[in-house]
């Protein structure tokens, strides 16, 4: 590359810039005993991107998506999205959140479970959200429009994971946070669910912050994987991920892919020992 | 459960893999009816082995009337257990109604504030443990004779059940689920009657059920002690300072109907509005 293109690289990287993250730090109180969750973390994601955070347990992760989305105050630090602090742009709905559980109503049947988020503090958001058509097109996207007046109990642990991804981009939010949202589900359920995750968002667009600890997962979902280590948690490597849009699953025999499983198991390794060794 | 369900793409038609409402009773028609009358069993059961013990034992009417003899006596004056089963119902309806008004709205105070849950808990035990019998004449001299003290216990002794369930439901809502209403702002106002009310609901009608018998003691025992000269309560005081004991039973029998038909309302609208709960669908 040469210096007058990473000139221009930054420049557009600056104006594009939608979540910056720069020395935020957070350290929790429990019985005493003191948690450094967060020590230092610089991050900046691009407007349209999809960003995942990838570490084992404890690395802080979790705490870095709640920071970035007003649901926890920072010790040290600071957090702006699209300019402002996290918990101005929370009040004016700007986050989508899907929760590692699906975390449905169940008194609401999935028609109204994916309504139920938009209703609440009504008015609030700047941007238009998805109208009737649109939410139950994102519903047949899933294979869900059958499902529309079922209550969540009549379906499987798969299916309810898809009504709550579908609740979040039925927001209209221009970020969506995920918190490991399939962890909780069986390999093949899960592996179908990365491309369901990838035509929702390709439909609707939107920046994505994504948890996970899967490697394949984060590889074939992202744009950048963001590699954390823990105690104290931190940043400590960040691969770009160069595989073609649309994603399809025969890109996980690619050459490349492989060659980014390899770069991401040693990266999270290496922070591993260096752990152990302290 | 299985989830084959999935389509990778828009075009792929999803195959549906479970039926909305599972089809029940494996067993087929007579087993199916046999289940629906089992409830009815026990108590035409009980009743004929009641019935046959008085004959067989040759016990007098005035110790113990036969079930049959009750329910002529009832036949008889249907008008008398009318008036004064409605009066009883009504008293056990309105104390019934107080003590959920009371109940939840001192649940939503206790679950709002663990310092108010703290300082109600030990008040709610001991409305709870102290017999409710040992002080109505109590209250009775209090707020004097009539109506007043009659719903003042029917609606003490079922208030604690409404008060420990609402705190427990209005507190029962999924954390994931708060945090997601936290990420979309809303108010303390839409969580409270979007998430935890609903939430609240399978445990205020577990109150309910408990407190329908509850509110009857209540209803009763104010009557007894009241001075009022209405009631079921106060039929059996007055048939058992008579030694009537038809009348006496027969006020019983009316007060177990009562109890009975409360029970099976209360089922009837719980089946409606809790559809949704994973007590509904065994």
């Amino acid at each position: 590359m040469t210096v007058a293109s990473t000139i221009v690289n930054d420049v557009r990287t600056q104006a594009d810039t939608l979540v910056d993250v720069r020395g935020a730090s957070k350290t929790f109180v429990r019985k005493g005993a003191r948690t450094n969750a967060l020590d230092g973390v610089d991050l900046s994601v691009r407007r349209g991107e999809f960003v995942s955070l990838l570490g084992p347990s404890g690395c802080g992760k979790s705490t870095l998506l709640r920071l970035v989305g007003g649901l926890l105050e920072f010790d040290a630090g600071i957090v702006l999205v699209d300019g402002q602090p996290p918990a101005a742009s929370r009040r004016q709905k700007q986050f989508a959140l899907v929760p590692q559980s699906p975390a449905l109503l169940p008194w609401l049947t999935v028609r109204q479970n994916v309504g139920f988020l938009t209703k609440l503090n009504r008015g609030a958001e700047g941007h238009r959200t998805p109208d009737e058509k649109e939410v139950q097109a994102l519903l047949a996207a899933v294979g869900l429009d059958q499902f529309g007046g079922a209550f969540p109990h009549e379906l499987s642990g798969g299916m309810q994971q898809r009504v709550s991804l579908v609740r979040a981009f039925a927001l209209g939010a221009p970020i969506l946070l995920m918190d490991e949202p399939f962890a909780a589900l069986d390999e093949i359920t899960r592996a179908q669910m990365r491309y369901l995750l990838l035509e929702l968002w390709e439909r609707t667009g939107g920046t994505v912050l994504f948890v996970t600890h899967s490697i394949p997962e984060a590889i074939i979902v992202s744009d950048r994987v963001v590699v954390m280590a823990a105690r104290p948690g931190r940043i400590s490597a960040i691969e770009d991920i160069h595989l073609d849009r649309p994603r399809r699953d025969d890109m996980e025999d690619s050459a490349q892919f492989h060659g980014h499983v390899s770069r991401l198991r040693t990266l999270l390794r290496d922070s591993h020992d260096a752990e152990v060794q302290r | 459960m299985t989830d084959t369900a999935v389509s990778t793409s828009a075009s792929t038609r999803p195959s549906r893999v479970e039926t909305v409402s599972g089809p029940q009773s494996p067993g087929g028609g007579g087993r199916a009816l046999a289940m629906a009358l089992a409830p009815v069993f026990g108590v035409v059961g009980f009743l004929l082995l009641w019935q046959l013990l008085v004959a067989a034992l040759h016990i007098p009417r005035y110790q113990l009337p036969a079930p049959w003899d009750i329910v002529r006596h009832l036949a008889s004056d249907p008008g008398y257990y009318w008036t004064n089963g409605r009066r009883t119902a009504w008293e056990a309806f309105l104390g019934f109604g107080l003590a959920l008004v009371i109940g939840v709205a001192g649940g939503a105070l206790m679950a709002h504030s663990r310092f108010v849950d703290r300082a109600l808990q030990p008040l709610a035990v001991l409305i709870q443990v102290t017999p409710i019998i040992a002080y109505a004449p109590a209250i009775v001299i209090w707020t004097g004779f009539g109506l007043k003290p009659v719903l003042i216990l029917a609606s003490l002794v079922c208030v604690v059940p409404f008060l420990l369930n609402s705190v427990t439901g209005l507190r029962a809502v999924d954390p994931s689920v708060l945090e997601l209403a936290r990420s979309v702002d809303a108010s303390r106002r839409e969580v409270f009657w979007r998430l935890r009310v609903p939430s609240a609901l399978p445990y205020l009608f577990a109150a309910a059920r408990i407190s329908v018998g509850l509110a009857l003691i209540g209803a009763v025992l104010g009557e007894f002690f009241s001075g009022v000269s209405k009631g079921l309560g106060y039929s059996v005081k007055f048939a058992q300072s008579r030694n009537i004991s038809l009348q006496l039973w027969g006020s019983v029998f009316v007060l177990a109907l009562i109890g009975s038909l409360a029970t099976v309302a209360i089922g009837a609208l719980e089946r409606l509005l809790l559809r949704w709960h994973p007590s509904q669908h065994p």
